[in-house]
């Protein structure tokens, strides 16, 4: 479904000087399946993210999606943002609507798809808000609504809930696996969250915390659905996660 | 204890005073009244005129009412003109000829500069080009250039409208240049995943982004409107309010000379007002700012 095949990446900074972020990168995502790349701060992860959506292109490297390569950004890809990044001039349905109505949908066709999603992600009622008057919680539940409308062959969320305290982000994770069961994607999904990446992946991919990130380490996680944040088997695979990824400064 | 000592340096906070919360709501006491806002407001309204009103009886000032005109005096003189024309036309005359002028020079400058200062971020070679010009007009100041531009125009209406055009190019340019500029770059981002293209960029993004700005700009640019006009009618005009303090002066009129500064701080006042009604209806997305 997505192949990254060798993919590094070189930003050039002021006075060019050469700064590797990632290097040498190799995932395989199956089609429907739930992945979560897990690592720290300044891992290079979220770049990864960027380059599959297509906003960065790597310095080596592709990036293959259904046999395709990778060439730019598109609607095929549905990105959901760490800062939100909802449109302050548009209401709610007119943030969702975007995507299908930029896709040349009709007027209502994009509306009726809009509001589907929105009721998806609990916030019928809302549609008429503006994101101001939105918590962070409903923003970035706008904000998947929006990434969901274009029904993307592929999901992207950059830590989505990077910026919500712990009860919202724990129970904005139950509503991803929620909203995943009922309209299932290909997700990745980028993370710092060793918690957050268990209780959502079927696959957790670790990247190293030292730049250039590389792929670490790959986990396979078997556990029943909804998962259990203090069961036994749950608690063992994060000590093991936890133990192995240890940052050494 | 500790809990309300915390309280207390909380209330005395100055973030009380500038979000504007109201803090207590016991019973009705002299001491609230005497602390409410409309109270206060009310207090300072008519000490301002009652020490303006005691300036002008006094002989603080120097010769009594050649110096300073009372307030009710300024009304009076107001009404008197409404009635008594002054070089054919009466007051309302005279504020229509300004606001005329304002309005015209107001609307050529924003016609051009705001789509002009959009180009300017949008195309780095209509930047390159527009941009040394722009930063030699941009220090200038607009009444420097009355004098010029009564040899080139005269003293009729287009050497007036032209001052205003000159005065409110800048700031119409600058904010709609800053305005896309400033926009935050990962919204681009946004709508490049979701299927768009650079015009769609452009039109989702750059101009309701810089909406905001683009009228800080506009209402920036009607006060010195309202100044360019009144140097421009002070120098040289039969009509207009300019033309009104100036014949109060020469005529040691002060009620008339402080009755026309005050109708059209009225009138600046109501074009203002005008514009901000327009950015309600056409950013609603914007915050209000209680209180101001």
């Amino acid at each position: 479904m997505i192949e990254c095949r060798n993919v590094s990446k070189t930003f050039i900074q002021k006075g060019s000087q050469e700064v590797p972020v990632l290097e040498d990168v190799s995932i395989d995502v199956q089609a429907n399946e739930f992945v979560v790349i897990l690592g720290p701060g300044q891992s290079g992860k979220s770049t990864l993210l960027r380059i599959i959506a297509g906003l960065e292109t790597p310095t080596t490297g592709t990036v293959i999606l259904d046999g395709e390569p990778v060439t730019g950004p598109g609607a095929d890809r549905g990105l959901v943002f760490q800062g939100y990044m909802l449109f302050p001039w548009k209401t709610v349905l007119g943030n969702v609507e975007m995507g299908p109505k930029l896709c040349g949908l009709p007027r209502d066709e994009a509306r009726d798809i809009a509001m589907h999603y929105i009721d998806l992600v609990g916030l019928n009622g809302f549609e008429k808000h503006y994101p101001h008057q939105l918590s962070g919680g409903m923003k970035q539940r706008v904000g998947i609504a929006r990434a969901y409308a274009n029904k993307p062959r592929v999901m992207l969320l950059d830590e989505p809930f990077g910026q919500l305290d712990a009860q919202t982000r724990i129970f904005m994770e139950q509503e991803t696996e929620r909203i995943w069961q009922t309209d299932k994607r290909t997700v990745l999904f980028v993370t710092n969250n060793t918690d957050e990446a268990l209780f959502l992946a079927d696959r957790i991919v670790t990247i190293e915390g030292k730049l250039p990130g590389r792929v670490q380490r790959t986990y396979t996680v078997d556990l029943p659905r909804p998962r259990d944040l203090t069961g036994k088997h749950f608690l063992e695979m994060r000590r093991e996660i936890i133990d192995a990824s240890v940052l050494t400064l | 204890m500790s809990q309300e000592a915390t309280c207390s340096a909380a209330s005395s906070s100055i973030a009380n005073e500038t979000v504007g919360q109201v803090v207590d709501r016991g019973p009705i006491s002299l001491g609230r009244i005497l602390t409410n806002r409309w109270f206060l407001h009310t207090v300072s309204i008519v000490a301002f005129f009652w020490l303006w009103d005691w300036l002008a009886r006094s002989n603080v000032l120097g010769a009594g009412s050649s110096v300073l005109a009372r307030p009710h005096e300024v009304l009076e003189q107001l009404a008197v003109l409404t009635r008594e024309e002054l070089a054919e036309l009466t007051l309302w005359g005279h504020v229509w000829a300004s606001t005329q002028r304002v309005v015209i020079g107001f609307s050529i400058a924003a016609a051009i500069a705001v789509p002009l200062g959009l180009f300017m971020a949008l195309n780095r070679y209509v930047n390159a080009i527009v941009k040394p010009l722009f930063d030699l007009l941009k220090p200038m100041p607009p009444i420097s250039w009355i004098s010029i531009s009564i040899l080139w125009f005269g003293i009729g209406e287009t050497s007036k409208v032209f001052i205003i055009v000159l005065g409110t190019f800048v700031p119409c340019l600058l904010n709609a240049y800053n305005g896309v500029r400033l926009v935050e770059p990962e919204l681009y981002d946004v709508v490049r995943m979701l299927g768009g293209k650079r015009r769609d960029e452009i039109l989702h993004v750059c101009f309701p982004a810089s909406f905001p700005a683009i009228f800080a700009g506009l209402q920036i640019s009607l006060s010195i409107a309202w100044t360019c006009v009144l140097a421009a009618e002070l120098v040289s005009a039969r009509s207009g309010m300019g033309y009104i303090i100036v014949q109060g002066m020469n005529l040691s009129q002060p009620a008339m000379v402080i009755g026309g500064m005050a109708v059209i701080a009225a009138a600046a006042w109501g074009t203002t007002l005008l514009v901000t009604a327009l950015e309600r209806k056409l950013c609603p997305w914007k915050r209000k700012i209680v209180g101001l």
